[in-house]
């Protein structure tokens, strides 16, 4: 037997742990959850599995179809924010940071270190009436009826905050591989900047930035916390629904069927998203 | 040459698949299973040392050295959990967990009595058990657990509107209609719990307090809609939301009040009233899963918690109310500045409490619910 086939089999078995892993822990949950959504509740409120379209059916109103609309907006909002903050962002550190380029990449990533929901708290804390920002801001005249916290703003913010780093890392990837060269050409050929950059500098970055969108865009779509922490009564999302129907709704199924809905509809945003690069990366290799 | 084992992407994706399937089979069971009751255990249980004690309740619910002298005392380790809502220590009970000991509220009690979950407790065996059954009526044979039989009672509390005096002045008019309130606008909270903001609309409408019915439903969404407006938030962390200064005027719960009255730098500033259309009640509970593995233990435990000594030092501590004769004066004592948010064994006479429903009226409910949170 040939060297070559002894190192296939050997990786072959290496996969072994993680594909069981995955299986375990990843596929055969969503298996339980794509077929609790076709379930049923008893009379003490565990999930039983059934074949009823009720839940499917459920989700069909104008509620929860508002609330999907409404996560969409927020994500999308929050999503072409972090485009806006990180590209300069990135820009500077890849292009300008000389030696400080990882500390600063560092000092980025680091406060990403805590827990998600306790950065969410920590807002909470600091943009609450009596708090520390808004005495600031009414000692500068700002009207006391004026409030950030529990606000479309807040929760949008939020979700910047919370996912930002995936936008910044890959952008600032893209970036610190582009050929400096290029812009020089740019330059050279009487380019403005500005035309430099839009005509240069983004295309060769594209694909860190469409990278980015995806990681920004998916768990902000799914996201409950910043709703929860931030929000107030009219910014509900999804993932708030999907709570609600696990935890104090006793309705597993219901938020089963959410659930997948949510899936589908981030399935197809990926699956636009690999179209792309494929067409991307043909173009690339033309 | 043999033909090496090469595993194609396809094969992988199969044998994935396969084993996802067979391991989401086999945790799927416990949702196939008939969900018919469970055999009543028929061990009698005494309060005798039978292992260490699995304890699962909310954070923070009982003063930390009752808890370390239990364990000096009888010399048992005490493993600690705990829930942050009814249905997640449900759902952890249903997953097939083990403790010896549970705090569930009444309707809970209710429910996991129902499908024989919990050990019968026979009072005669808990040297402290008389203090409640001789002196509160109403615990020997509350409505969730007839004759208190899988239950002792553990604390009670009632729904009340909560405000700040100084930007909405002394005195309400002790009605639910004090929410709308043009001065708190923004500044006005509900509790995020369906039976409570429900029930809120339902006394303000008359109608009953646990009503499932699709008219009575869209009456009470109708209702609180009005309210959104003036809303800041849905949220039951009134405690914080008071403190804070977020919350001028809140729907709260009376033992979180008497908490933010302790911690707030000018107490002078919180009151709290029980409106007169009714305060819905409610009572925690001690109660010990029909799986425990050392249901000799969690008795012992019980029966320890309900010594004056330790009554007295969880009062302090927690600020509920406990049923217990002989620690009513340490609570009168606490609460005397504050006598809105007291809460005795007449409150719980007045029949205000939040009941169990089947799973069509729940859903009925539920779906109320959330159009008035969404709106």
């Amino acid at each position: 037997m040939s060297s070559a086939k002894k190192s296939d089999r050997l990786w072959t078995w290496l996969l072994l742990p993680g594909t069981l892993w995955m299986s375990v822990f990843f596929v055969s949950a969503l298996a339980l959850v794509v077929a609790l959504s076709f379930g049923r509740t008893d009379e003490l409120g565990n999930p039983r599995f059934s074949n009823t379209l009720e839940n499917i059916r459920g989700i069909l109103e104008w509620t929860y179809l508002r609330v999907i609309i409404r996560s969409l907006v927020y994500s999308v909002s929050a999503t072409a924010i972090c485009l806006l903050i990180s590209y300069p962002v990135a820009y500077v550190i890849a292009r300008h940071g000389g030696r400080y380029r990882n500390a600063l990449v560092a000092l980025i990533v680091i406060p990403f270190f805590a827990n998600y929901l306790v950065r969410m708290y920590g807002w909470q804390t600091l943009l609450s009436d009596d708090g520390v920002v808004m005495k600031r801001l009414r000692d500068l005249g700002v009207s006391s009826d004026f409030h950030i916290l529990d606000t479309a703003g807040a929760v949008i913010g939020g979700l910047v905050y919370g996912y930002i780093v995936f936008m910044v890392l890959p952008v600032y990837a893209s970036l610190q591989r582009m050929d400096g060269s290029l812009i020089e050409a740019g330059r050279d050929l009487y380019g403005s900047p500005l035309r430099t950059f839009l005509t240069v500098t983004v295309p060769a970055t594209r694909a860190g930035a469409y990278a980015g969108i995806v990681l920004v865009f998916l768990p902000a779509m799914g996201d409950f916390i910043s709703a929860q922490l931030l929000g107030g009564p009219d910014n509900l999302m999804i993932g708030n629904l999907i709570q609600d129907k696990f935890f104090a709704g006793q309705n597993w199924p219901l938020g089963a069927a959410l659930t997948m809905t949510l899936m589908l509809l981030l399935l197809v945003c990926m699956f636009a998203y690999l179209r792309q690069t494929a067409r991307d990366s043909r173009e690339a290799a033309r | 040459m043999t033909r090496a084992p090469y595993v194609s992407r396809r094969g992988l994706f199969k044998a994935a698949g396969a084993s996802a399937a067979l391991l989401g089979a086999a945790s799927a069971c416990a949702y196939v299973n008939p969900p018919g009751p469970r055999a009543l255990p028929k061990k009698k249980i005494v309060p005798k040392v039978d292992g260490d004690l699995v304890y699962f309740n909310w954070a923070d619910y009982v003063h930390p050295k009752v808890l370390k002298g239990f364990k000096a005392e009888y010399g048992v380790d005490i493993i600690q959990s705990n829930f942050d809502s009814m249905e997640g220590m449900a759902a952890k009970l249903a997953a097939g967990n083990r403790y010896d000991v549970i705090f569930p509220s009444a309707q809970w009690v209710q429910k996991l009595d129902a499908a024989n979950q919990l050990y019968p407790i026979d009072h005669s065996v808990l040297d402290n058990a008389a203090a409640i059954f001789d002196y509160y009526d109403y615990f020997a044979d509350p409505w969730y657990d007839p004759k208190s039989a899988h239950s002792i009672p553990f604390t009670m509390y009632k729904t009340g509107v909560a405000w700040r005096k100084d930007k909405l002045g002394d005195q309400l008019t002790g009605s639910w209609n004090d929410l709308w309130n043009d001065t708190a606008n923004g500044h006005t909270f509900l509790l995020d719990d369906r039976d409570e903001v429900l029930g809120m609309g339902a006394l303000l409408l008359g109608l009953d307090l646990n009503t499932a019915d699709g008219d009575d439903l869209d009456q009470i969404v109708d209702k609180i809609d009005s309210l959104r407006p003036y809303l800041r938030a849905f949220s039951s962390d009134d405690f914080n939301n008071l403190l804070s200064g977020d919350a001028w005027l809140t729907q709260a719960w009376s033992g979180d009040l008497a908490a933010v009255i302790w911690e707030a730098d000018d107490p002078s500033l919180y009151a709290f009233e029980s409106p007169s259309e009714g305060s819905p009640v409610n009572t925690d509970t001690y109660a010990i899963p029909s799986n425990a593995q050392h249901p000799g233990t969690a008795l012992l435990f019980i029966d320890y918690m309900l010594r004056p000594e330790n009554v007295e030092k969880n009062i302090n501590y927690i600020g509920y109310p406990m049923p217990v004769h002989g620690t009513e004066a340490v609570y009168d004592e606490l609460m005397a500045p504050f006598p809105a948010c007291k809460v005795t064994v007449d409150d719980l006479g007045e029949d205000l409490y939040f009941t169990n429903h089947g799973v069509d009226d729940t859903r009925a409910r539920d779906d109320a619910y959330t159009r008035i949170k969404v709106g």
